[in-house]
């Protein structure tokens, strides 16, 4: 048998989904953390070019835990034409607070911190 | 000379805000039955803890992420949830003791009862979480951990056979203990010297504060010097207990026990020195757990972080903090002894330890995180010799603490 043929290497940045996307840290364009990246929707062209649709995000905690996956009805989805650059972190066009992975932050922001006195001014 | 005073206040937080409840009680209680003879240990860790916190806070200056981010990333989802709900427990624990410490502390002051004085230390944590900045937070009690001195201070005044002492570090001229009882401590002890939060703590810490890799430098001194510093006062809480408890073979079960031998080389004065310093040395470490706490969950989640930005917008990591104070608020106020709170939660700390560490270790190591600064040769040599140690002292402990029946 032959061994196998390694791939040609490919133009541009080459990432590992693995390795430099999955449970990377996403950041807004003000550098605010949104979340971390979950999973990712895979497109299948007629051709059979694989691309990514979109990110997935949310649910993972006790799904994982328990060892199976969240169902993807429960996840967010950002499109992954939203995303500007992948280094450390995948950073976003888009605006934390537009994007409904970050709901709960706005919840609790709304209900119980911002409802504190002081919670609008940097520690001093 | 602007420069110089910068490492000089670095370095002497450090040595202040080196030691916590676990460190006092601990070494105290060594002290008080194996006298110096497990000095190696504190050593050992002190040499530990440098290695690490050093190295994770120059991963978190050249790449700008903090520990628990890197965890997530590098372990996966499954193995990070484990250890972000063996990390979190374990620092719920050791907050719960900082903040029965803070009461322990306060009622040697006030005579007033702790379960007075426990909602207090949680509220006034709280406060300034909420609204100090982490610079001056992290100086104030750092420095005014400073007074922790008097420990060290009360080893000449008390005026001990020093050749005594010196064969006590070489494990001589010490009543009978059993081996294991022996190792649960020197496990306990090591447990104390690097508690996990520490690493959390200052890898988010860099971020705080912007470390760039200019900084690199002064965050290296202030660890090489202030630590090893920090180091040699555990030792001279142990050679106070040492000197004073040994001989009658009183051993260590109250906050009280620990600082008599102040009281009785120094008096009152003195006295009222090493109060200051575990006030400042508790409150200091309960503010570092409790923000620990915030750091390792909103970093596995990716969510917003941070004491520079304001509580708003890092909404659900200050309600983290709340739920986790409340919570450690709750357990002391069921009437649980602090002192054996901490005692507990050096030993898990230690079993936790490799959790932390590893992740720490490979990152360093990655040069598309590091370019550059990726660990050097000696660096590495070390490193993995003290994730051995620490393996061995993390499966040795849990048998240890059954077989002995919690050092008993």
């Amino acid at each position: 048998m032959n061994a196998l043929e390694p791939d040609e290497p490919a133009a541009g940045k080459v990432l590992d989904a693995r390795l430099h996307l999955l449970d990377r840290q996403v950041l807004d364009p003000d550098d605010v953390p949104v979340a971390t990246l979950a999973d990712l929707d895979l497109e299948v062209a007629e051709d059979g070019t694989v691309t990514i649709g979109a990110m997935l995000f949310g649910g993972v905690f006790l799904a994982r835990l328990a060892g199976g996956r969240p169902p993807r009805s429960l996840m967010h989805k950002v499109p992954w034409r939203d995303v500007v650059e992948v280094d450390q972190t995948i950073h976003l066009s888009v605006g934390a607070d537009g994007l409904d992975a970050t709901w709960v932050e706005r919840w609790v922001r709304d209900h119980v911190i911002g409802r504190i006195p002081g919670a609008g001014h940097a520690p001093e | 000379m602007k420069r110089l005073l910068g490492v000089a206040l670095g370095i002497l937080t450090a040595i202040g805000g080196f030691l916590d409840i676990g460190d006092l009680v601990t070494n105290a209680v060594v002290g008080s039955r194996f006298g110096l003879s497990l000095a190696w240990v504190v050593a050992v860790g002190v040499v530990g803890i440098c290695v690490f916190a050093s190295m994770s806070g120059r991963v978190a200056a050249v790449s700008g992420r903090a520990t628990f981010e890197i965890i997530r990333e590098r372990l996966g989802p499954r193995a990070a949830a484990a250890n972000l709900g063996a990390s979190f427990l374990i620092n719920l624990l050791t907050l719960t003791a900082e903040v029965g410490g803070i009461a322990l502390a306060l009622q040697l002051a006030s005579s007033v009862e702790p379960r007075l004085w426990i909602p207090v230390a949680a509220f006034a944590v709280w406060l300034v979480i909420w609204r100090v900045r982490f610079k001056i937070m992290e100086n104030v009690t750092g420095l005014l951990g400073l007074c922790l001195i008097a420990f060290a201070v009360a080893v000449f005044l008390l005026g001990p056979d020093w050749s005594e002492l010196a064969a006590q570090v070489m494990g001589q001229g010490l009543p009978e203990e059993s081996t294991t009882v022996y190792w649960y401590y020197a496990i306990a002890l090591f447990g104390a010297a690097m508690t996990p939060y520490e690493v959390f703590f200052f890898s988010s810490g860099a971020v705080e504060e912007g470390w760039t890799v200019k900084d690199l430098s002064q965050s290296r001194i202030n660890v090489l010097v202030g630590f090893p510093l920090g180091g040699l006062l555990s030792v001279a809480i142990a050679a106070c207990a040492a000197i004073v408890l040994l001989p009658q073979a009183i051993q260590v079960e109250t906050l009280s026990q620990v600082v008599l031998p102040v009281a009785i080389g120094g008096g009152k004065l003195l006295l009222a020195f090493v109060i200051v310093g575990i006030v400042a040395a508790t409150f200091g470490a309960a503010l570092e757990t409790a923000l620990s706490s915030g750091y390792t969950i909103a970093q596995f989640f990716g969510w917003s972080w941070g004491k520079f930005r304001k509580p708003r917008a890092a909404a659900r990591f200050h309600l983290t903090m709340i739920i986790c104070l409340v919570v450690a608020v709750g357990v002391l106020m069921t009437g649980v002894d602090p002192v054996l709170v901490t005692e507990y939660s050096v030993v898990f700390s230690a079993v936790a330890l490799p959790l932390t560490y590893l992740p720490i270790l490979i990152v360093a190591n990655d040069p598309q995180y590091m370019g550059e600064h990726v660990n050097s040769r000696v660096m590495n040599a070390v490193g993995s010799l003290y994730l051995g140690i620490i393996l061995i002292a993390a499966l040795a402990a849990i048998p240890l603490m059954v077989i002995t029946g919690a050092g008993a």
